[in-house]
């Protein structure tokens, strides 16, 4: 079998330094569990194992011997096999060819020995029989499974390449309680058999269940490896929040306008739909509410509800507190709903068209307008965009001209031409520079201070602390705590985030 | 922020114009080579009676291409192929309601505008509601309508156009140019004003550019994509109707030579495929050019097989050049 062991790996994006020192080594024969918090590094390190980024610097060596992956099939022939998050199936293909397809048994060269395929698939498939529930079997095609159904497949897929070194990228994110012990219980078998195992997961009550080592990773190096039996979870989210852990989140304490009395603009009671469930709380005027927690826990799933997008299938939604029912963009917007999403080039930018139609939708729409005065938009846009220090040459450049930061500024300010009573930021800064991240801060403070409530949800935690009144923090879909004045510590954020469900 | 100077009149000229009017210009410039050429090949090709001539082909070309820009403009793939079912229709419908009178000129503008838009709109409601790609969509309709076409000319003549009608296409109106000149003028008008300085006409530039954007500030982009097939069954009627003041009479499938030129006059014009940027007047001076080309393939004795056969390769060589609007989302 093999021994991996990654020395000193580093690996920049341009100016961004997404790894500076990457050391882990997996022995044969264990589970080693690799943690850190978004952005940390941790699937960085894990793309150079699996040959899909190559570093800058360091080096990676199998069995004592330098080697260098210069892709996915490389890291296949030298015995590694990734489970990405990102499920790759193919949707119209039947369970057993998806599992077969990494290594498709041939005939002659040429023909798939059908077979054989069936015969390599059903015998993964029969290890999860039992727990993968109905309508799952080698003929299914994939696209009518369950989403649990097709997270088995991909790891049915990864564990039929029998490689050597398996690396397993959040591999039970959708999978209930038995399947997951189905997996470990499989997990163990390999684990005899004396293969190597990465194992990336957020959930610490799995992390203690199969590990045997555990790496943390911080700010793009890893900063401890411990023995699982050695280690618990405190100690664990200590090493992920490092020195400045302890400490409140001081410097730059939004104001506390937030005052107690003042009057509620967004009431949210057991809302519930498409990736979470039973989620309340409360908007006060003037406040800004944080959504904390790690990625992909239902944040801006409702966000998302909340401005129509796709309606929630249960709860109510108050806003100025009478009841609404919201169905569409359009219908929040005319409530006086706003909604910035982070994926500004998917949800946010008109490409190729000039900034003023970039700036206008919204002003159109609240006022019921038919006819366009270029003359009367362009001063009614500028007082929002020059209060975000948007740099732009003149309205009718078009907006792509414009830095990541500045176009999103495009896209913040025309929901401020009329302003929004509630504004909903759903991870609004992603990608975008630090100066226009602080113009952007410092404009929604104000904008609170003048009395509008916000939802921030941000995947910087930094930014959480530095600008929400109270945090909410989300996992598995939903509120698992809630984080106010001194609470707010990184500590407490990661604490909470970690916590199994 | 300094660009005060654009005035009022160009909402999207200096900048976002540039992309636009490049073939534009190019378009003007190859009009005027080709009307030369023409007068080298065969002397009077050039004559004032002869540019009148295709000026008028080119308005008829050029109102069936303003509907297939707007259905393009609004991106997802829009097309409509079934603007020539409708011209044939329209002409057929128009002929036998006016059947020779002037009195029946309204009825039969009426009845066409109504039965295309009525068309168009079931093409819009196919591709939103039902979700059917524009091209199986249109295409599947332009079945439907060559159907009914040999169903209603069994039996039925087809009627002659209304003399003031025919007047209206060929005769000098106003400023020595016929009645369709201005018309087509006023639509060029209108288009611009539509696209450039009504709420309307930004919301199909954003759905056209990015649908999921458009929907998430407010935009109905459903409502929006109908209307603009509603639209193009309308001016596909409009332009059968006039077909039959400049032929006299409805002869079989007479709008089918419209499909692929509308196409292409919007391409040429400076509108990609893929929607969301370009405009009118470009397509304009695309209809123009188309006309002055066909004319020199007559000239030159290129029968209708021979035209299309360069047409379709026409559409295929202007793809290369500017149809991949789809790298701007990069």
């Amino acid at each position: 079998m093999a021994h991996l062991s990654i020395r000193g790996a580093r690996k920049a994006y341009g100016a961004t330094i997404a790894l500076s020192r990457g050391d882990f080594d997996l022995k044969e024969g264990e589970v080693h569990v690799l943690i850190g918090s978004n952005g940390s590094g941790k699937s960085t390190l894990c793309k150079i194992v699996a040959g899909s980024v190559r570093p800058d610097a360091g080096e990676v060596l199998i069995n004592g011997k330098p080697v260098s992956i210069d892709g996915p099939r490389a890291a296949r022939g030298l015995g590694i096999a990734t489970f990405y998050q990102e499920l790759s199936l193919a949707a119209h293909r039947t369970v057993a060819e998806n599992i077969g397809l990494p290594e498709l048994p041939a005939k002659g060269g040429i023909f798939v020995d059908r077979d054989r395929l069936k015969a390599v698939a059903e015998r993964y498939i029969s290890r999860f029989a039992d727990v993968a529930g109905k309508g799952f079997s080698a003929d299914t095609r994939v696209e009518h499974l369950r989403e649990d159904q097709r997270q088995l497949v991909e790891i049915m897929k990864t564990l039929a390449t029998e490689a050597p070194i398996l690396i397993f990228d959040e591999p039970t994110s959708s999978l209930d309680r038995s399947q997951v012990e189905r997996f470990f219980d499989v997990l163990r078998e390999l684990k005899a058999q004396g293969r190597g195992i990465v194992f990336i997961s957020h959930r610490m009550d799995e992390i203690f269940a199969i590990g045997d080592r555990v790496t943390v990773i911080r700010d793009g190096e890893t900063v401890a490896t411990s023995l699982i039996s050695q280690t618990d979870p405190s100690a664990i989210i200590r090493q992920m929040v490092g020195e400045q852990g302890e400490l409140a989140a001081a410097d730059g304490a939004p104001p506390a306008a937030a005052a107690e009395s003042s009057e509620t603009v967004l009431a949210v009671t057991g809302l519930g739909g498409r990736g979470f469930a039973n989620v309340s709380f409360e908007v006060g005027r003037g406040e800004i509410v944080g959504f904390g927690g790690l990625h992909g826990q239902g944040q801006s799933a409702v966000l998302r509800s909340i401005f129509g997008v796709s309606p929630a299938s249960q709860g109510t939604i108050r806003l100025k507190g009478e009841e609404r029912t919201i169905r569409s963009p359009r219908e929040a917007i005319r409530n006086g709903l706003a909604y910035v999403s982070g994926d500004r080039g998917r949800d946010g930018v008109v490409h190729g068209r000039p900034i003023l139609e970039n700036v206008t939708p919204i002003h159109f729409l609240r006022n019921k307008l038919s006819v366009v005065r270029p003359g009367s938009l362009r001063e009614r846009a500028a007082k929002p965009l020059s209060a975000l220090k948007t740099r732009f040459a003149g309205y009718d450049q078009p907006v792509n001209a414009l830095s990541g930061g500045n176009q999103q500024k495009i896209v913040i300010a025309r929901w401020l031409i009329d302003r929004p009573d509630v504004l909903l930021l759903d991870d609004p800064t992603k990608g975008i520079d630090l100066q226009a991240k602080a113009d952007l801060f410092a404009l929604i403070r104000s904008l609170a201070a003048e009395g509008m409530g916000i939802v921030l949800y941000s995947s910087e935690d930094a930014e959480l602390l530095a600008n929400a009144d109270r945090i909410l923090v989300f996992n598995g879909g939903s509120v698992s705590r809630e984080l106010k004045g001194a609470d707010r510590t990184r500590y407490n954020l990661y604490h909470a985030a970690y916590e199994a469900a | 922020m300094s660009v005060e100077t654009a005035g009022r009149a160009g909402v999207s000229r200096f900048s976002a114009g540039a992309l636009v009017r490049q073939p534009l210009v190019i378009a003007l410039v190859l009009i005027v080579a080709l009307l030369a050429l023409g007068e080298m090949l065969s002397p009077g090709f050039a004559s004032p009676q002869q540019i009148l001539r295709l000026l008028i082909v080119a308005a008829l070309l050029g109102i069936v291409a303003a509907g297939q820009n707007l259905v393009i403009l609004g991106g997802r793939e829009g097309i409509d192929l079934s603007v020539g079912g409708v011209v044939s229709l329209s002409a057929i419908l128009a002929g036998n309601v006016m059947n020779g009178s002037d009195a029946g000129i309204l009825p039969a503008i009426l009845a066409c505008l109504a039965v295309g838009a009525l068309f168009g709109t079931f093409n819009g409601i196919g591709v939103t509601l039902l979700r059917i790609p524009p091209l199986v969509m249109t295409l599947g309709m332009l079945g439907v309508l060559q159907g009914l076409l040999v169903v209603i000319r069994q039996g039925v003549p087809s009627g002659r156009a209304a003399p003031a009608l025919a007047e209206f296409v060929t005769r000098p109106f106003l400023l020595g140019l016929p009645g369709i000149i201005w018309l087509w003028l006023l639509i060029g008008v209108a288009m611009a004003f539509l696209l450039r300085r009504t709420v309307f006409g930004y919301r199909v530039y954003a759905i056209g550019s990015n649908e999921q954007a458009a929907m998430l500030a407010g935009v109905p982009v459903r409502l929006i994509r109908i209307l603009l097939f509603t639209l193009s069954g309308a001016f596909a009627a409009l332009a059968g109707l006039c077909l039959i003041g400049y032929a006299g009479t409805s002869f079989a499938n007479v709008g089918e030579l419209y499909m692929l030129p509308s196409i292409i006059a919007v391409v040429l014009g400076g509108t990609p495929l893929s929607g969301g940027k370009g405009g009118y007047t470009g397509t304009m001076a695309g209809a123009v050019l188309l006309v002055i080309l066909q004319s020199i393939l007559t000239t030159i004795n290129i029968d209708e097989s021979g035209r299309q056969m360069i047409f379709g390769l026409t559409l295929l060589v202007l793809m290369m050049f500017y149809g991949r609007g789809r790298a701007m989302r990069a």
